[in-house]
């Protein structure tokens, strides 16, 4: 089963504040359906809905991969806001994820 | 006319070549993250700036085979884990118009389960040229059919109509696989019954039947196993496979475009009314139907 490239919009009064990020994946693989949960779990907590996620399988847009300098999936790149990051791998590794999305790990 | 042959457009596979490819590309990674996420198996597919393909690695490759649901028929009865077993063995290979996946008299190479979408006409030659159409193959069933009954040549040419993809497996394998699969056996034991049912039908369609009817009744069962109302075809090639003269299909073509059945212009045949095209059809077509939803 592929997936369809998804974009879940941001709450529009944090439009400014927005993470927008990009996920390239093979839709169905087992690395690819980790590192969209394990992001997905990320972004719910830290950043509410205030986020946008793009979600791009590469056996339908491979081209798409490869413009964005993409080699490996699955592989995260951060759009905005700036600097842009790239983060490859199953997204398991969460304080790398914080750090690449510019998130500050929050202490309980 | 060609012979069918593998084609990686449509499944992205970690063949050998792929593999030295993957060692390469790993060569030319200079990023230490990304060699560490390979390392760790974290990686699903390698992306070939060359080709503008993605690699899957061995493990997305046989995940992705198994979340597969087959869209040919005689697979998709299989329970789960007998179709998983065979689905190891068989190789999704792209085939387009004029194909020849069997010869007369030839050893079978491969047999081949048609996806949904395509077609494979099964001719009986006569003076080694003269090709009449005696089945019509598509994802309801197999290609191949005399490997499951132990015989390793072909008695018919098969030719593909169209373009689309089906899952192939080489013919000694798939013989030791359908040792090891009575529920594969059983389904395709109904298929044989069927199949030879449809030739014996067209047999006697042939030499009795209007060629207006048999048309209708070719249109049918194209368009059933197509799954389509669209069927691309010439004029001359239906006349082969009818076995009558070009000018009799043009005038069958004509008088079925004149009722509002069909639609024709050049090679592109659209089916405008299905119910009026039955009744236009010879017996042949709904006999042949019946016996296949029986089986």
């Amino acid at each position: 089963m592929r997936r369809k490239p998804i974009v879940i919009p941001s709450d529009s009064a944090a439009v400014t504040a927005a993470v927008v990020m990009r996920l390239y994946v093979v839709g169905g693989a087992p690395n690819s359906v980790q590192a969209l949960a394990n992001l997905e779990a990320i972004c719910q907590r830290q950043l509410k809905g205030s986020y946008q996620l793009e979600v791009v399988d590469v056996l339908e847009q491979p081209l798409r991969a490869l413009a964005d300098g993409v080699i490996v999936t699955p592989s995260l790149i951060k759009l905005s806001p700036l600097p842009a990051a790239q983060i490859v791998g199953n997204l398991s590794d969460k304080s790398k994820v914080q750090r690449a999305l510019g998130l500050e790990e929050k202490i309980w | 006319m060609k012979t069918a042959s593998s084609d990686s457009r449509t499944e992205t596979d970690f063949s050998e070549t792929e593999a030295a490819f993957a060692t390469f590309i790993r060569r030319l990674i200079q990023d230490a993250a990304t060699l560490r996420a390979i390392d760790s198996g974290e990686v699903d597919a390698i992306l070939d700036p060359v080709s503008g393909r993605a690699i899957l690695l061995p493990e997305a490759r046989e995940a992705l085979r198994q979340s597969e649901v087959p869209t040919n028929q005689v697979l998709a009865t299989l329970p789960r884990e007998e179709y998983q077993r065979l689905r190891a063995g068989l190789e999704l290979v792209t085939l387009t118009f004029g194909d020849v996946l069997h010869e007369p008299g030839e050893l079978i190479q491969h047999i081949y389960f048609p996806n949904e979408g395509l077609l494979v006409s099964l001719l009986t030659l006569v003076q080694d040229r003269m090709g009449l159409e005696i089945g019509l193959v598509g994802s309801e069933g197999m290609v191949g059919l005399p490997v499951a009954q132990g015989i390793d040549t072909s008695s018919v040419r098969a030719v593909v109509q169209g373009t689309g993809t089906a899952l192939r497996m080489e013919s000694s394998q798939f013989r030791q696989a359908l040792e090891t699969s009575p529920a594969l056996q059983r389904t395709l034991h109904r298929y044989t019954y069927a199949l030879i049912a449809q030739i014996t039908q067209t047999a006697a369609c042939s030499r009795f039947h209007q060629v207006e009817a048999r048309l209708a009744r070719w249109l049918l069962m194209a368009s059933d196993r197509l799954q389509s109302n669209s069927i691309h075809f010439t004029q001359e090639w239906l006349a082969d496979l009818l076995g009558v003269r070009r000018v009799g299909v043009t005038l069958a073509a004509s008088a079925l475009q004149q009722q509002r059945l069909i639609q024709y212009s050049r090679g592109n045949i659209t089916i405008l009314d299905r119910e009026g095209l039955k009744a236009s059809a010879c017996e042949c077509y709904q006999k042949i139907k019946d016996i296949f939803d029986r089986a």
